[in-house]
């Protein structure tokens, strides 16, 4: 066990050795860190409550409700423990830095594997555990039983996530003997997200919205509740369930039993990973390495290339569509992203407009109008997931940039061009479609496209911009670029910078729209209102795409590699 | 070719390097050598263009690296002790990628790339993907793209490190070539075998200063009683009191 406890200790070493070394800006970024996070924890805490607490008002069912949702959650929980710790057991026992040097120890592989399993509970599940955590709290305050409740949890969750971590860790030690590490996560990413994207189309196509038509929605929340059929008594989800629902009924010993089968299921899986570890490890993990040479036989001759742009930016073009072609983690953002397109435009097509107390003319524009800052807010999301991590995508090869006959500006500029192209269009292309779905009148249509024109080159700026501050060369995942303090003020500044540009606009537009419906002529001041309006829009779309970009180039210049 | 003046850099409270003053004439090979921590690396990636000097300047074949950047590296070919690169581009890819910033001709790459690959025995292997290749191959391939815009300064972190025996004897040769067609070489290494061999000039950088500089007989007799070799110069110059601090961190 010693040797287990030293292995993990390399992890722990830094975080007990940290010591505050007086940076203001390291306290700024915990502080508005933790603040967010924080905000975000009590934000789930007080829906739960509030959902947790209508629900039980409402008679006979209500309980029922609460329970069927807890049993979801469960579920939910448990898939997404094991999705979670799949993808770390797969970095951590096969893909991580460290194992070269771990492997050369004179230490049986079993025990480097316990170390890794102890890691990949950890880092698998605390961000689960935290974000289910005051869902839990609530439910606690709801049924009344905060304290016992308090008590169980722990006894519960920890068993929980461990089950999860073990189970996850059988599964990548069996199926990597068969397929390699690195394509294993690959295709295992690939599955994951299609599933989400299915359920996640199917819970849309299926129209939850119809749950508030107050014609329809004792008759379903009956039916639901008329759904008893017990969970499966050979998933962990379900032995947590029951031990949580004894305890929330005031009767804890009721569940004990389940407690026993969560942590006697932990043992058994994990006595079942360490018997094969020593046989199976290794080997996984020697033939991850061999796979690492895959050979890319290619026909002799020249690769034809179109001869659009030339010199630095024709080299970087090339490289990144080269890149991101062969890298297949990038096409599941890929399906992603167009799974969010056509959710997008389908909750158009279903709105029932007819059925609004408003006019409808009024009302198409008022939604064409706010359908501006949605398109945007869906740009912002896909800049922080490709345009965000275009500079530390660079990664440790960012020496070649640095050491190139090539201005930092022309760098940030060329990165910025290869987004922004493919990101206007998306834009555009989701404006135009929602707008002709809605039937907007032309005014409004103009509008939106060229609002929209203006602000893509701001947003994509601020993407490449921000993304340049404190690029993580180093790290092995730049995609997780956008998590960080930097990613947290790019939203930030897109949210501000989309909230001032539509209260510009708002104004001016609400009149027009107002002298349309009634037939009124439109005023001197209105015109006046509405160009000093345009030339502000104008000035400030300008300034997001110019100073973050400047204050980006001036930080890659200043920073060695 | 290569002029530093007054060169100061420091990492918080820490000065990697204290006023370095070096000039390294066109045709020259030069050795930087010094033990770890020297500072060797950091006056590499000055004169790389890759750091900004605290203070002093830079000039690369006349032009100031702070006033012009572009064009004094337009004039380098940078080759750095790691050879970290776009994994998911082929050899030839990078190649053409590197003809393309440098503002190569096709013409003149088409014909280049194929010799470069060739000299470096990298022809079989320039449709494969860089994830592919071993270290030594990595490390060739930067060689042959640092050579492809025919630079003027030949900048080398450890050039030996990660090859074999025939792709050192190649180097080596290769440098000579080189110097003899007025290119500059400066090359930081820790094989004093190597300096020994190909070096017209020898730098010694110790805790951020240059403590000895000049050709290895004028190194050698500059010891007191003589040195028969670099390895004993080295140590001499270098060897600190057991209690004190070794070099620095590493940006």
């Amino acid at each position: 066990m010693s040797t287990v406890l030293d292995l993990v200790k390399p992890r722990l070493w830094p975080l007990l050795h940290r010591r505050p070394n007086g940076a203001t800006r390291k306290y700024i970024r915990l502080g508005v860190m933790t603040t967010v996070a924080g905000a975000l924890w009590i934000g789930v805490f007080l829906v739960s409550l509030r959902v947790l607490g209508h629900f039980s008002t409402i008679e006979q069912i209500g309980p029922l409700l609460n329970f069927k949702l807890l049993s979801m959650l469960m579920v939910t929980a448990l898939a997404l423990l094991v999705f979670s710790d799949i993808l770390t057991a797969l970095s951590k026992l096969y893909l991580a830095r460290d194992l070269p040097l771990v492997h050369a120890l004179p230490v049986p592989a079993h025990r480097i594997f316990l170390a890794r399993w102890l890691e990949i509970s950890f880092d698998g599940s605390w961000m689960v555990v935290i974000f289910t955590l005051p869902v839990f709290l609530a439910y606690g305050m709801v049924f009344q039983q905060a304290l016992l409740f308090g008590l169980v949890l722990p006894a519960v969750l920890l068993p929980f996530a461990l089950l999860a971590a073990a189970f996850s860790c059988l599964l990548v030690l069996l199926a990597v003997v068969v397929i390699p590490a690195t394509r294993m996560k690959n295709i295992f990413i690939l599955l994951g997200l299609l599933a989400f994207v299915a359920v996640y189309l199917a819970v849309r196509m299926a129209r939850p919205e119809q749950l508030v038509d107050p014609e329809v929605f004792d008759s379903v929340l009956t039916y639901v509740a008329s759904l008893q059929t017990p969970s499966s008594p050979w998933l962990p989800s379900t032995w947590a369930y029951n031990a949580l629902q004894a305890a929330l009924e005031g009767v804890p010993a009721r569940g004990l039993l389940d407690i026993a089968l969560l942590w006697s299921g932990t043992g058994l899986l994990l006595f079942i990973c360490v018997g094969l570890a020593d046989g199976l490890y290794f080997r996984g993990y020697s033939r991850t390495q061999a796979a690492g040479h895959k050979f890319r036989r290619r026909p002799a001759g020249r690769p034809r290339r179109p001869r659009l742009f030339s010199g630095p930016t024709r080299a970087l073009i090339d490289k990144e569509l080269k890149t991101f072609w062969r890298d297949q983690t990038q096409w599941s953002q890929i399906f992603l992203i167009m799974a969010l397109v056509v959710i997008y435009v389908y909750n158009f097509k279903v709105l029932p407009l007819e059925k609004s107390p408003m006019p409808t003319f009024y009302l198409q524009n008022l939604l064409a109008f706010l359908n501006m800052g949605l398109a945007l807010f869906v740009l912002t999301a896909v800049t922080a997931r490709f345009a965000f991590p275009a500079i530390c995508s660079e990664r440790e090869a960012f020496w070649i940039i640095k050491t190139a006959p090539l201005a930092m500006r022309s760098f940030l500029w060329i990165k910025f061009t290869i987004y922004f192209l493919p990101l206007l269009v998306l834009t555009e292309g989701l404006i135009v479609v929602t707008n002709t779905l809605l039937r907007v009148a032309p005014f409004m249509m103009g509008l939106s496209v060229l609002t929209v024109f203006a602000m893509v080159p701001g947003i994509v700026a601020m993407g490449i911009g921000f993304g340049a501050l404190n690029p993580n060369f180093r790290t092995e995942n730049p995609a997780q670029a956008v998590t960080g303090f930097d990613g947290l003020l790019f939203m930030v500044f897109c949210a501000a910078f989309i909230g001032v540009v539509l209260a510009l606009e708002a104004g001016p537009v609400y009149r027009f729209l107002l002298a349309q419906l009634y037939d009124r002529p439109l005023s001197t001041r209105w015109f006046l209102r509405a160009w000093t309006s345009g030339l502000l829009v104008l000035l400030l779309c300008v300034a997001a795409a110019v100073v973050p970009m400047a204050i980006g180039r001036k930080r890659l210049e200043r920073r060695g590699i | 070719m290569i002029e530093l003046r007054s060169i100061v850099k420091t990492y918080g409270t820490h000065t990697a390097l204290h006023g370095l003053d070096l000039t390294v004439t066109a045709g020259e090979i030069f050795g930087f050598i010094g033990p770890n921590g020297a500072g060797k690396t950091t006056t590499i990636k000055i004169i790389g263009g890759i750091m900004a000097p605290t203070s002093g300047t830079v000039e690369i074949a006349g032009i100031d690296m702070a006033r012009d950047p572009v064009a004094a590296k337009q004039r380098i070919g940078f080759i750095p002790d790691r050879p970290y690169l776009y994994e998911k581009l082929t050899g030839l890819e990078f190649m053409q990628f590197t003809a393309d910033v440098y503002g190569v001709d096709q013409t003149v790459f088409q014909e280049k790339a194929d010799a470069l690959l060739e000299m470096f025995a990298l022809a079989d292997w320039g449709e494969e993907l860089i994830e592919s290749y071993s270290h030594g191959m990595k490390q060739r391939l930067i060689m042959c793209a640092a050579l492809l815009h025919e630079p003027q300064v030949l900048v080398v972190d450890e050039p030996m490190v990660g090859l074999d025996p025939v792709a050192i004897r190649m180097v080596k040769n290769l440098f000579r070539e080189l110097a003899a067609k007025d290119v500059t070489v400066f090359m930081s290494t820790h094989t004093l075998a190597v300096a020994e061999d190909i070096c017209d000039r020898i730098g010694i950088i110790h805790r951020g200063r240059l403590i000895a500089e000049g050709g290895l007989d004028d190194l050698r007799r500059d010891i007191r009683g003589g040195a028969p070799n670099l390895e004993t110069v080295f140590i001499n110059l270098t060897q600190a009191p057991a209690d004190a601090p070794r070099g620095g961190p590493q940006p």
